[in-house]
C-alpha cells in the first residue's frame, strides 16, 4: 500500500506542477509538497511496516536494501526540492534561456517516480523497465540550460545507457532461462521465483550476470563503462546532479545486488570476483582524471566513481553493512558538494578551476561549506566515510589495501588541491555583485546537510566498536 | 508451422542485410519496421495460441509498427536530413562484416544445448540481429541512423525472448515496449536540439567535451 502511494506522489506532483504553466511559486511550492509526501510514505514505510497492506505483492514490495535505497533517495528528493525552493527564481533571473520550469520539474517528478519505482520492484523484468526508464526520464532534465555542451552530454547519456541496459534486458531473459523448477518449467522472473528449491543452471547464470553486470554496472558509472557519467553530470544543473549522483548511481547498484543475490551458493565467488576487478579498476581510473582535472563540476562526478568503486568493493568483500553505511554517507556528501557547486556556479558562471579564485573574499559561507564538504568526501576523520573505508582496508589484506590506500590518497591529494586553488588566493577585483549575495542565501540547505554529516560521523567514532 | 518460423527468421536475417547495405533513411526505417511487425507475427506460429499472445503481438504491431515510424519520421523531417552519405565503414564493407556476424552467431548456435527442433534458428538469428544494430550504432554519423541502429538492437534481444516464450506476463512486455517507444520519442527531441544547437545531426562531430580540453584545442 505505501509503495504504492510513494509511486503515486511523484505522479500526481508531476501533472500538478505541468499544469501550472509560468507559475513558479505554485511550481516550487507543490514541488516541495510532493518530497514532502514521499518522504512521509518512506517514513511510515520504514517505521510501520506492520501497517503496511501488500498491493501487487508480486511486482512490488521492499526489503532491507530497498528501504535504505529508498531512504536516501527520499532525503535527498526532499534536500533537492527545497533547494529548488530558493534556486529555481534566482536561476530564472540570471539565465532565462532554459526549459520551461513547470516541464523541468515535472519531469523531475516523474525522475523520482521512475527510481522508486526500481527500489520496490520485485520482478527482474520490472526492475529493467525502472532502470531503463530512469535513463528516459534524467535525460531531458540534463539539457535544462540548452547549451551546445549539455545537448552533446544529453545524447551520449542516452545513446550509451540505453544499448548499455540493453545489454542487461538479454540479460535478464538469460537469468529467466537459467531458472527452472524441479519440475522443469522455467520458474520465472519474480524475486519470490528464486527459492531454495529452484534449479539454476550455472552456465547460463554465468552468461546472465555477465550481460546483467555490464548494463547495471554501466549505469553505476564503474571503469570502463563510465564515460557517459562525468558529461552528464557536470552538465546538468546542481539539483540534477544531486539526483543522479546520490540516488540514480544507488539504485543501478541495487540492480547488481539484485542479480547477485539469486546468485546459487557455488557461484557466488564467481560473482564477487567481478565486483572486485571492477570495483578497483573504477577507483583507478577516477583517481588519475581527479588529479589532474580543470573542471570542478568534473571532478565531482569522478569522485561519484570512485565511491562507486569503492562500493562494489565493499560488496565483493562481502561487507554488507559498511557497504550500506557507505552509500547513505556518499549520497549525502555528494548532494552537500553538489549543491554548494552550483551556488559557486550561480556566482561565477564558470565550472573552470582556474577562473575561481579567493573565494573566500566573496563567498565566506559557500567556501567554508566546499572545503569542509572536500575534506569529508576523501574521508577525513570526522566524516562517517573515514569510518567505512578504514574498515575496509582493515579487511582487504596487505596489497589490495595497500592499493585502495594509494588511490585514496590521490584522490586526497587532487581533490583538495582544487579546492584550495578556488578558495584561496587573490580575489576577483570589483564589488560584491548581485549573484554573489544570491550564491551566499542559496547555502542554508548545504549547511544543514553538512551538520547532520558531522554530527552523524562524530557519534559513530565517538561509539566505535560498532564497527572496528 | 515449422516453416512459417524458419521463413519469418530467414526475413530477419535478410532485413538485417538490408539495414546495413541502404543509405537512405526512410528505407531504414521501413526495414526497422518490418522487423518490428515481424517480431510481432512470431508468437502466433508457436503452435498453441492463448490469449495473451494475442495481446503480445497486437501490442508489438501497434508499437513497432505504427507509433514507432510516426515518431522517426517525425525526428528526420524536422532536422532534415534523408540520406546517411558518409558513414565510418561503407556499405560494402558493412555488408561483410554483417555477414561474419551471421556466420559467427550460427557457428556460436551449434555450441548451445540442444533445443526443441522449431526454435533451432531463433537463437543465431537474435545474436545476429543484436550485433548488427550494435554495429550500425557505431559505424554511422548521423544521430537518427544511430537510434534505427539501437532499435535494430532491441528487436534482436526481443527476438531472443520471444523465440524462448519466456512468460514475463504482459504488463512486463508492455512495460518494455513502453519503454522502446519513450525512448524513440525523448531520442527525436535530442535530435532536435542537436540540429538546433549544432545545426547538423552528425554524432561524430560532437566532441565539445572531455576531460584535456585544452589539448584538444
Amino acid at each position: 500500500m505505501f509503495e504504492l502511494i510513494l509511486l503515486l506522489v511523484p505522479v500526481i506532483g508531476g501533472i500538478l506542477i505541468y499544469l501550472s504553466k509560468k507559475n513558479l511559486t505554485a511550481i516550487r511550492t507543490i514541488l516541495l509538497l510532493t518530497a514532502l509526501m514521499h518522504n512521509a510514505a518512506c517514513v511510515l514505510l520504514i517505521l510501520y511496516p506492520e501497517w503496511n497492506i501488500p498491493v501487487f505483492s508480486q511486482y512490488i514490495g521492499t526489503d532491507e536494501m530497498a528501504l535504505f535505497v529508498l531512504g536516501i533517495m527520499s532525503f535527498l528528493f526532499l534536500c533537492a526540492a527545497g533547494q529548488a525552493f530558493f534556486w529555481l527564481p534566482v536561476e530564472h533571473k540570471h539565465d532565462p534561456h532554459h526549459m520551461p520550469m513547470n516541464v523541468f520539474c515535472s519531469v523531475l517528478c516523474a525522475f523520482v517516480f521512475t527510481m522508486s519505482l526500481v527500489a520496490v520492484a520485485r520482478n527482474f523484468g520490472l526492475l529493467w523497465v525502472a532502470v531503463e526508464a530512469t535513463t528516459l526520464a534524467s535525460a531531458p532534465l540534463i539539457n535544462f540550460h540548452r547549451s551546445a555542451g549539455s545537448t552533446e552530454a544529453m545524447w551520449k547519456y542516452l545513446l550509451i545507457c540505453s544499448v548499455g541496459i540493453g545489454l542487461a534486458l538479454f540479460g535478464t531473459f538469460l537469468l529467466g532461462m537459467s531458472a527452472k523448477t524441479p519440475e522443469g518449467v522455467a520458474a520465472g522472473l519474480n524475486f519470490s521465483a528464486f527459492g531454495k528449491e529452484v534449479m539454476i543452471n550455472p552456465d547460463y547464470f554465468k552468461a546472465a550476470f555477465i550481460f546483467c553486470f555490464a548494463g547495471y554496472g554501466l549505469k553505476m558509472g564503474l571503469a570502463p563503462f563510465h564515460t557517459w557519467l562525468p558529461d552528464a553530470h557536470s552538465e546538468a544543473p546542481s539539483m540534477v546532479s544531486v539526483m543522479l549522483s546520490g540516488t540514480l548511481l544507488n539504485c543501478s547498484f541495487l540492480g547488481l545486488v539484485r542479480v547477485y543475490s539469486v546468485a546459487p551458493e557455488a557461484l557466488q565467488m564467481f560473482c564477487k570476483e567481478y565486483f572486485l576487478i571492477f570495483g578497483v579498476l573504477s577507483l583507478a581510473v577516477a583517481a588519475f582524471f581527479i588529479i589532474r582535472q580543470s573542471d570542478y563540476k568534473r571532478m565531482l562526478a569522478y569522485s561519484s566513481v570512485e565511491h562507486m568503486g569503492l562500493l562494489a568493493i565493499m560488496w565483493g568483500l562481502s561487507m554488507q553493512e559498511v557497504t550500506l553505511l557507505h552509500m547513505i554517507f556518499h549520497s549525502m556528501c555528494k548532494m552537500l558538494l553538489f549543491l554548494v557547486a552550483g551556488n559557486i556556479l550561480v556566482a561565477y558562471g564558470t565550472r573552470k578551476v582556474e577562473l575561481v579564485h579567493g573565494m573566500f573574499g566573496r563567498l565566506k559561507k559557500n567556501s567554508t561549506l566546499w572545503v569542509i564538504g572536500i575534506i569529508l568526501i576523501c574521508g577525513m576523520p570526522p566524516s562517517p566515510l573515514f569510518l567505512t573505508e578504514f574498515v575496509l582496508i582493515q579487511k582487504a589484506g596487505f596489497i589490495l589495501g595497500g592499493v585502495i590506500l594509494l588511490f585514496l590518497f590521490m584522490v586526497f591529494c587532487g581533490m583538495t588541491c582544487n579546492a584550495l586553488r578556488m578558495t584561496m588566493g587573490e580575489d576577483i577585483p570589483g564589488p560584491v555583485r548581485e549573484q554573489d549575495t544570491d550564491a551566499e542565501r542559496l547555502a542554508l540547505i548545504p549547511f544543514f546537510v553538512i551538520v547532520l554529516i558531522i554530527v552523524s560521523g562524530v557519534t559513530m567514532i565517538l561509539k566505535n566498536g560498532y564497527l572496528i | 508451422m515449422e516453416h512459417l518460423i524458419d521463413f519469418i527468421l530467414a526475413l530477419f536475417l535478410i532485413t538485417n542485410l538490408m539495414m546495413a547495405a541502404s543509405s537512405r533513411l526512410m528505407h531504414c526505417i521501413k526495414i526497422v519496421v518490418l522487423q518490428g511487425i515481424l517480431l510481432g507475427l512470431l508468437p502466433l506460429f508457436l503452435g498453441h495460441i492463448e490469449a495473451s499472445h494475442l495481446i503480445a503481438a497486437l501490442l508489438n504491431i501497434s508499437i513497432k509498427g505504427i507509433a514507432l515510424p510516426y515518431l522517426l519520421v517525425a525526428a528526420i523531417k524536422r532536422a532534415d536530413v534523408c540520406r546517411e552519405l558518409e558513414p565510418l565503414v561503407g556499405y560494402s564493407t558493412s555488408l561483410i562484416i554483417v555477414l561474419l556476424f551471421f556466420a559467427v552467431s550460427f557457428w556460436l548456435g551449434t555450441k548451445l544445448p540442444a533445443e526443441e527442433p522449431h526454435l533451432r534458428l531463433a537463437t543465431p538469428t537474435a545474436v545476429a540481429t543484436m550485433l548488427t544494430g550494435l554495429f550500425i550504432v557505431m559505424a554511422r554519423r548521423k544521430a537518427i541512423t544511430q537510434a534505427i541502429g539501437f532499435l535494430t538492437f532491441e528487436n534482436g534481444i526481443s527476438l531472443f525472448g520471444t523465440g524462448r516464450m519466456l512468460d514475463f506476463g504482459v504488463a512486463i512486455e508492455l512495460g518494455i515496449l513502453l519503454d522502446v517507444l519513450v525512448l524513440v520519442f525523448v531520442m527525436g527531441i535530442a535530435v532536435m536540439r542537436i540540429k538546433r544547437e549544432f545545426q547538423h545531426i552528425d554524432s561524430d562531430k560532437l566532441h565539445f567535451l572531455g576531460d584535456n580540453q585544452k589539448e584538444a584545442e
